[in-house]
């Protein structure tokens, strides 16, 4: 058996309002969903058959030779508003 | 009971490439907002990153300079907010497999070695610049502007353990990394142009127990001046809150440079609000054995192998921290210069304080070609032996840097050679006092102040030619006989 999900916090997380009933019903369908993946972790497998990425394949890195791409015209030619050369987004703090 | 401040360290790292972390946009020092920008650090769709391969190279270099152990699979996460300085709204990051971990970085405190342990040095890449526009506070701003030139920039996060016990350890860790990653030549390095940038994490406990404090999180330190008065001030509001049993809470504050204090920016996120996994668009970097003997053998002399060769010539620690921090051609010339001396300190004091200053004054970046260790030397033996006062030898040095010469010939034929003669000094002594007599009965009185004008006397009858303390020596004889 697995611990509880705090359903109200993954709620908070994934910003859902959830009335008491949608909580019991997606509390239930997680518990499930988290039974099926500690089932597989049960599994006698040897370490080089788990995958811990989805590409099977291993990075080739790009050199570190700049070049130029986008004009500043068009970088800024679809945004919704612009000034001074800046993208212009509504008010947003840190 | 007493009670303990703990603290971590986290710091950015920007790294000096051509290019930018995942895009080949050229990396821009420029005031010109969106000159540099391409599909992919716009988050346009379609786009793919493709890591850069310097980058890798300097990350993995930093991560061995700070004795790390390097993953052998390294992976990119997504680190997902939701802000408008990265268009992506998430940030390519790493999560539990970062290019370096368990590593630790030798600093100086105070005149004594200590050790910061390193928990993890990760790649990731800057965020684009955001300016509030707007009146008066900046939470009444009326619009944001963003310049993404910053945006996809090399970042390398180096985080310690909550290990560092005081402002001033904090201060001397960010001077040491600065001077690691200059001497490793993988960022400027300039904390005014936000090439370092750090947060401090600051929890407070009573000694003795077992788990740490809550943990608050300090941002917008620009200087290491800021950092010291952040970390004091929050270590004091923290420590005042337990003593009174107040509930401290894990957020994270600004530091207001003006008013010097911080203040509640927001609540702490804790990992799990970040919603990482594993960027589906990057396969996993693999770091092999060849790839790191690779790097390894690149590794320069550092900054505390520097410090053990000053060491070894005779400086403290302290003296041999700060000489580390000046340019290589300046702690390479101390070396021939106190070889020949076989005087350390003196040597030391010359060169960074008189010649240094000097050269700075004329804005020069390194020796015009006849000053030589050589000549150097022979100023500071002619000091050391009395021949010459100390005014002398910055007279004779400032003329070595305009010309060619030889240093003693200069004293003689500019009569800059002391008296040293004790007979000699004797007689002007005895003038001196016998002019003075009102003065000699002030300091008989207890003026003794006075002193240093009859010495000025004695010098000056001697046009300059008597140590001064010689002269003061031999006036307290008379003066008390």
């Amino acid at each position: 058996m697995t611990d509880k999900i705090d359903i109200k916090n993954v709620a908070k997380l994934a910003a859902l309002k959830l009335n008491e009933d949608e909580q019991q019903q997606l509390e239930k369908d997680l518990s499930m969903i988290i039974e099926h993946f500690a089932a597989l972790s049960e599994m006698d497998l040897p370490d080089d058959k788990i995958s811990i990425h989805p590409l099977g394949m291993s990075l080739n890195l790009a050199e570190d030779i700049a070049s130029k791409s986008l004009t500043h015209e068009e970088a800024l030619r679809n945004a919704p508003d612009s000034k001074d050369g800046q993208f212009v987004v509504p008010p947003s703090l840190d | 009971m007493n009670i303990i401040p703990t603290i971590g360290m986290e710091t950015h790292v920007e790294l000096k490439t051509n290019s930018k972390m995942f895009c080949r946009c050229y990396v821009l020092d420029t005031d010109l907002p969106n000159e540099s920008l391409c599909p992919t650090c716009l988050g346009l769709p379609g786009s793919l990153p493709a890591p850069n391969k310097k980058a890798i190279e300097f990350i993995t270099l930093l991560a061995l300079s700070t004795n790390c152990s390097i993953t052998n699979e390294g992976m990119f996460h997504r680190k997902n907010y939701f802000y408008p300085d990265l268009p992506k709204n998430y940030q390519i990051s790493q999560f539990d497999l970062p290019v370096g971990t368990e590593g630790s970085l030798e600093i100086v405190v105070d005149g004594e070695f200590e050790t910061v342990e390193i928990e993890r040095v990760h790649m990731e890449e800057d965020t684009g610049k955001s300016t509030h526009i707007g009146s008066g506070r900046i939470d009444s701003a009326t619009s944001t502007h963003l310049d993404f030139n910053r945006a996809g920039i090399p970042l390398v996060e180096v985080v310690t353990k909550p290990l560092i016990k005081s402002s001033k350890e904090a201060v001397a860790y960010i001077e040491e990394l600065r001077q690691l990653v200059i001497d490793l030549n993988i960022s400027e390095g300039k904390l005014e142009k936000g090439n370092l940038r750090f947060d401090a994490n600051i929890s407070v406990a009573y000694e003795g127990d077992k788990e740490l404090g809550t943990k608050v999180e300090i941002k917008n330190m620009n200087s290491l001046k800021s950092l010291e008065k952040a970390i004091e001030y929050e270590i004091s509001r923290q420590t005042k809150m337990l003593k009174s049993k107040e509930n401290i809470i894990q957020e994270t504050r600004h530091w207001d440079e003006k008013k010097e204090v911080t203040s509640s920016m927001r609540s702490k996120e804790g990992s799990a609000d970040y919603r990482y996994f594993s960027d589906p668009d990057i396969p996993n970097m693999i770091l092999s054995e060849d790839f790191v003997n690779t790097i390894k053998a690149t590794i320069p002399v550092l900054p505390s192998e520097k410090r053990k060769v000053f060491m070894d010539s005779g400086l403290s620690i302290e003296d041999s921290n700060n000489l580390g921090k000046s340019s290589n051609w300046i702690g390479d010339f101390y070396i021939q210069v106190s070889e020949i001396t076989k005087d350390s300190k003196a040597s030391f004091n010359f060169i960074t304080g008189e010649l240094q200053g000097q050269l700075r004054k004329l804005e020069l970046l390194s020796l015009p070609n006849w000053v030589t260790a050589k000549n150097l030397s022979e100023i500071i033996i002619l000091v050391n032996n009395d021949k010459i006062s100390f005014t002398s030898a910055k007279e004779i040095l400032t003329k070595l840097i305009e010309e060619k010469l030889e240093p003693e010939e200069y004293a003689v034929s500019n009569n800059l050679i002391q008296e040293n003669d004790i007979d000699e000094i004797g007689k002007i002594v005895l003038e001196v006092i016998d002019s003075n007599e009102e003065v000699i009965i002030r300091i008989s009185d207890g003026e003794d102040k006075l002193i240093g004008f009859l010495v000025g006397q004695i010098i000056k009858l001697s046009k300059g030619k008597v140590n001064p303390s010689v002269a003061k020596e031999l006036l307290l004889k008379e003066i008390n006989s």
